[in-house]
């Protein structure tokens, strides 16, 4: 896990990220050019950042020819396949679907690991609205009871904020999936010392307390894909948000009666160790 | 007339896929394909392998891979940008990548579009056709 305290490069250097910076690397080079930027860590973990990108990167091109041409061969022969064989071609199809997922997560928890952070203030309300909004759309016939308590603000980056409120509150509804009915609330207090304490519950399944030092665990899982366990990788994104953000994030629960996360975050540049800086 | 559409793509797989898109979104645009950035760049400059082509008939839009051998995506869309003749002609990026960094020097170098390859065939077809959409019909090309 990345090291929180680590600052990243320039931290207090004003330039907006990107523009100029790293373009003159990648002219001229390939790839490997970008190992050159500086990224926060030792050298054993950008290293390790840098196979998770090639990684994530290289072999969604293969997989690419295998989900396509599998679609394509479903396409063209599928009124001479028997039902099996048609069953074959939508495993294949899964499979790459699954895999797919798998490549996204590896290449958002390299970046968050590495991304420069841009703290600010964030209307973390309005971003769980939008995050809620877009699960619905994803799941149109979902049934689903959120409530959101308005007003509630963070200091921080406000893309690594959204990733992970989206891996939480992804969460929250994925495991409400069987439940009688989808019930997500969303609620925090800032404290004395201007943290954030936002509290995430929901009513879905639930996980097994015994195993809960393996929740925030990359490739860890509770849950088998049947009862909607994915890679694994999501809430180690989301804590490793958290870390970098001198916060906490921590989840409790009961099997059939939800879970609830607690996610504490700098709510003001003062409540930052570095007094606003990443 | 319908001008070329230049893509520029070292994976075969990648290469089909592409066809088979502006096929399935009745793109009827001629297109030339390029295995390499040198060859693209000579294909547009008419030099080479290339030295019989009238340079002045540009493509209508260049589709461009990032990762490329011998002269990479990046130094391609350069030497696009650097010289008069091709300093307008659009160019999408169309690539597996969706680093920050890739992003950023793509349009720190003048690129007009850039589009992650989607892995989901529907979802592939349906970004080809949109910049298909876009670029060849919607939007209005400089007259040379």
């Amino acid at each position: 896990m990345q090291d929180p305290n680590v600052i990243p490069e320039s931290a207090d250097d004003p330039r907006p990220l990107p523009a100029g910076k790293g373009v003159d690397a990648s002219v001229g080079g390939n790839a490997f050019a970008k190992v050159a930027q500086p990224m926060p860590g030792d050298a054993t973990t950008r290293q390790l950042q840098f196979f998770a990108e090639a990684v994530s990167h290289d072999l969604r091109a293969p997989l690419r020819s295998i989900e396509s041409f599998s679609a394509l061969l479903a396409a063209r022969a599928s009124d001479d396949l028997d039902d099996t064989s048609r069953d074959y071609l939508a495993r294949i199809r899964n499979a790459a679907g699954r895999m797919s997922s798998l490549l996204v997560a590896i290449g958002e928890l390299s970046y968050v690991g590495r991304a420069e952070l841009k703290p600010r203030p964030v209307d973390i309300s309005l971003m769980a609205e939008w995050v809620i909004a877009e699960l619905q759309e994803s799941d149109p016939e979902r049934a689903a009871e959120v409530h959101i308590q308005p007003g509630l603000e963070a200091h921080g980056d406000e893309r690594l904020l959204k990733l992970l409120l989206a891996q939480v509150l992804g969460n929250a509804w994925k495991f409400s999936a069987d439940a009688a009915q989808t019930r997500i609330d969303v609620t925090g207090e800032t404290d004395v010392a201007g943290r954030l304490h936002l509290t995430v519950r929901d009513a879905g399944s639930g996980f097994d307390m015994r195993y809960a030092d393996k929740l925030f665990e990359p490739f860890q899982r509770l849950h088998g894909p049947e009862q909607g366990g994915g890679h694994g990788l999501g809430l180690a994104i989301a804590l490793c948000i958290a870390e970098r953000h001198h916060g906490r994030l921590s989840g409790k629960s009961q099997p059939g009666h939800g879970s609830t996360f607690r996610i504490e975050l700098p709510a003001a540049p003062a409540a930052w160790p570095t007094n606003g800086n990443p | 007339m319908h001008k070329e559409i230049l893509l520029v793509e070292d994976n075969p797989d990648d290469v089909e896929l592409t066809r088979l898109a502006f096929e399935q979104s009745r793109i009827a645009n001629k297109l030339v394909v390029v295995g390499d950035g040198a060859a693209a760049l000579d294909y547009l400059f008419a030099r080479g392998a290339h030295a019989d082509r009238d340079p002045s008939q540009l493509p209508s839009i260049v589709l461009l891979d990032l990762n490329l051998p011998k002269v990479d995506g990046r130094e391609v869309l350069q030497a696009i940008r650097a010289n008069e003749a091709t300093r307008t002609l659009p160019v999408v990026v169309l690539t597996t990548s969706t680093e920050p960094f890739d992003v950023e020097a793509s349009y720190a170098l003048g690129v007009n579009s850039y589009i992650q390859k989607p892995v989901d065939f529907e979802q592939f077809v349906w970004a080809v056709k949109q910049v298909g959409l876009y670029w060849l019909v919607l939007n209005h090309p400089r007259t040379a």
